[in-house]
């Protein structure tokens, strides 16, 4: 059974880190005051800002050492990524998380903090939050349905999620834990200690800014690893700004994926709000959900 | 960067059986047999007259494209068979799954064919690498060469059966016009018809300031490392241990190179070496704002810092017209001192 960290009451601090790429601390300012205003207090790390010079927040050290420190932090509930980019696997390997397993705490992103799930759900069977991260508060997002869904995901609601049906849609109905992330991360990942195991589940994948012929690739890998022959369901969420070689790929990443699960009979959904978009529901990793894939609608539930 | 590079050879002996190595890795899945544990197999030298066919495992190509190569190889007194899958498309592939792999499946198969010369890379060959039965190919032991996309098929052969095959250069980097080639292109070139022919393979760069100087010895190994980053974990993935590993790739971020040297890292290609050799590595430069702040020397370095094999960097391996053939799966020894580094096949 997975481990469900306990569930934010007012007054509970969430701590913000940025363990990959550099953010600038007025890009956070609306999700922070939009915190306070769900009654949270919130701490800002040192990799938040700062005077990095490059792509990363800070050094691998700097890095590790915010991200640890908030792990550890008796009077910090929740961590929320302020970004993903590129930066985990370089720290992974070194994070403690010997506080984390006695005293679970809910962490939150998605991206490059597929990293954090995998690796998480993978060695400590611990729940954290796939949702979405600082800059999506920013132009109004604060009010969309997906910011929501991460407030209503700290509250401990059990989420509930529909989406419209798509043609590549294979119906029926799946039980399982959740898991999955960004599918470069999960590819990335396969082999190492951080892979994580997806018999009986239900995936979700996404992916932003992939050539057509990666995508390809990456679910070739999914498949030739066994990561997609037992699963419970397939929970396809967006694929967003593809690009394509000088001589066309000659299919769409939706048909790249139809054509690789094409053999599997468990319920697959396409078009979920899952995705670097705005379109991003909060998902509980590693925990149990019911997915229905119908003749009208998709549904997700808790 | 203006390197010269000088290439000798020996000329070596023919089909050769040998043990190699200790598997000391047990992460990989079901597979059956790990390379290290399996008899090397040497395919026969080639002999004026052999037939040498060329397939498309992975992306498309026309004859007329493959027309120069052709000549230049049948100048070197070798037949050709040309393939089914020569001048077939289905959008970028050199025809569909199906016909890919039946083409090559031909080849394995044909036991008057002594090598098989892949086209172009591209992508595709992960697309058909299942559906290859082997056995044909461990009757009648045949050269495998391309590089790119056709690394899936080195490892698959590497892992698999242990059977050496050739990192080159492919029909697409041929010149049009071979009297006017350039001495690189066609020093390159002619590479291939030494290591067919079974000459030892002896190569030697000048030093580079960030290398880490040493002697290993093992079976070498590599090729793409974007394509053996996504071959992890699956009936294709190779185990490093004991061996010399080249890697090469293009088009690539400079973070993303970072990605997929961790990916080494995680999942134990590292640790066991007997040497690197770092090849080509075009990288496509940082968006702005973006800077990733570290070259390709601190990220393989940073990598490698827990180790103590030999590492070189520049050597002529790669997308690139410097690209000289390799035995995969064959003994080298790397020697890496303050004047320069050498790869030679040994044994």
């Amino acid at each position: 059974m997975t481990k469900l960290p306990p569930y934010l009451r007012p007054g509970d601090t969430i701590g913000i880190v940025c363990p990959a790429g550099y953010m600038p601390l007025e890009k956070a300012q609306t999700c922070i005051q939009t915190l306070q205003e769900w009654g949270y207090r919130v701490r800002i790390g040192n990799t938040l800002g700062g005077d990095s010079p490059n792509y990363f927040s800070g050094t691998d050290e700097q890095r590790l050492a915010d991200l640890q420190t908030m792990l550890d932090a008796e009077d910090v509930q929740a961590i929320l990524c302020g970004r993903g980019g590129y930066g985990l696997t370089r720290i992974i390997d070194r994070i403690d998380f010997s506080t984390f397993k006695k005293q679970p705490k809910w962490i939150i992103g998605y991206s490059d903090i597929t990293v954090l799930h995998a690796h998480i759900h993978k060695n400590y069977k611990t729940a954290t939050l796939h949702s979405p991260m600082a800059s999506a508060f920013n132009d109004e997002g604060y009010r969309s349905e997906y910011v929501e869904s991460l407030w209503q995901a700290l509250e401990g609601k059990k989420a509930r999620y529909e989406c419209p049906v798509h043609p590549y849609d294979k119906k029926g109905t799946a039980i399982g834990e959740l898991v999955g992330g960004n599918l470069s991360l999960l590819a990335h990942m396969i082999g190492t200690d951080s892979d994580m195991k997806t018999k009986g589940k239900i995936l979700f994948l996404e992916d932003v800014g992939e050539y057509l012929y990666n995508i390809d690739r990456m679910f070739y890998q999914l498949k030739r690893s066994g990561k997609l022959d037992k699963l419970a369901g397939l929970i396809i969420g967006g694929f967003t700004d593809t690009k394509d070689t000088t001589r066309p790929y000659g299919s769409g990443a939706y048909e790249i994926i139809r054509d690789v699960v094409q053999e599997y009979d468990y319920p697959v959904c396409f078009g979920f709000p899952v995705s670097h978009e705005k379109e991003n529901y909060a998902l509980k990793v590693g925990v149990g959900h019911k997915l229905k894939v119908g003749k009208h609608k998709v549904t997700l539930e808790e | 960067m203006n390197r010269k590079y000088f290439l000798s050879s020996i000329l070596g002996i023919g089909t050769t059986v040998s043990t190699l190595g200790v598997s000391r890795r047990k992460a990989l899945p079901e597979l059956s047999g790990a390379s290290s544990e399996l008899p090397l197999i040497t395919p026969a030298y080639l002999q004026a007259g052999d037939t040498i066919g060329i397939t498309c495992p992975a992306g498309a190509i026309t004859l007329k494209e493959i027309e120069p190569a052709m000549q230049l190889i049948q100048s070197w007194g070798f037949r050709i068979k040309v393939g089914e899958t020569v001048g077939k498309k289905d959008f970028t592939f050199g025809g569909t799954d199906a016909e890919r792999a039946a083409d090559m499946q031909q080849m394995m198969d044909d036991p008057s064919l002594k090598a098989i010369l892949c086209a172009r890379g591209g992508y595709g060959s992960v697309h058909i690498i299942d559906r290859l039965d082997l056995a044909g190919l461990t009757r009648h032991p045949k050269w495998v060469i391309g590089f790119s996309d056709i690394t899936v098929i080195l490892c698959h052969l590497h892992r698999n059966l242990n059977m050496a095959a050739i990192h080159s250069k492919m029909c697409n980097s041929f010149p049009d016009d071979w009297s006017k080639a350039e001495p690189i292109q066609a020093e390159s070139i002619l590479s291939i018809r030494q290591a067919l022919a079974g000459e030892k393979m002896q190569y030697s760069i000048p030093r580079d300031d960030k290398n880490r100087t040493g002697i290993g010895e093992g079976p070498l190994v590599g090729g793409n490392l974007k394509t053996i980053e996504t071959l992890s974990g699956t009936r294709s993935d190779i185990d490093t241990t004991g061996k010399i590993l080249f890697v090469e790739d293009t088009g690539e971020y400079l973070y993303s190179i970072d990605r997929m040297f961790w990916n080494l890292e995680r999942t134990g290609k590292l640790s066991g070496l007997k040497g690197l050799v770092v090849g080509g590595f075009k990288t496509k430069p940082d968006d702005p704002g973006d800077d990733f702040g570290r070259t390709l020397y601190d990220i393989v370095l940073d990598r490698v810092k827990g180790y103590t094999y030999p590492v070189c960097f520049g050597f002529p391996v790669g997308h690139q017209k410097n690209n000289f053939a390799l035995k995969n799966g064959m003994s080298h020894r790397l020697t890496v001192d303050g004047q320069k580094a050498t790869l030679e096949e040994i044994m």
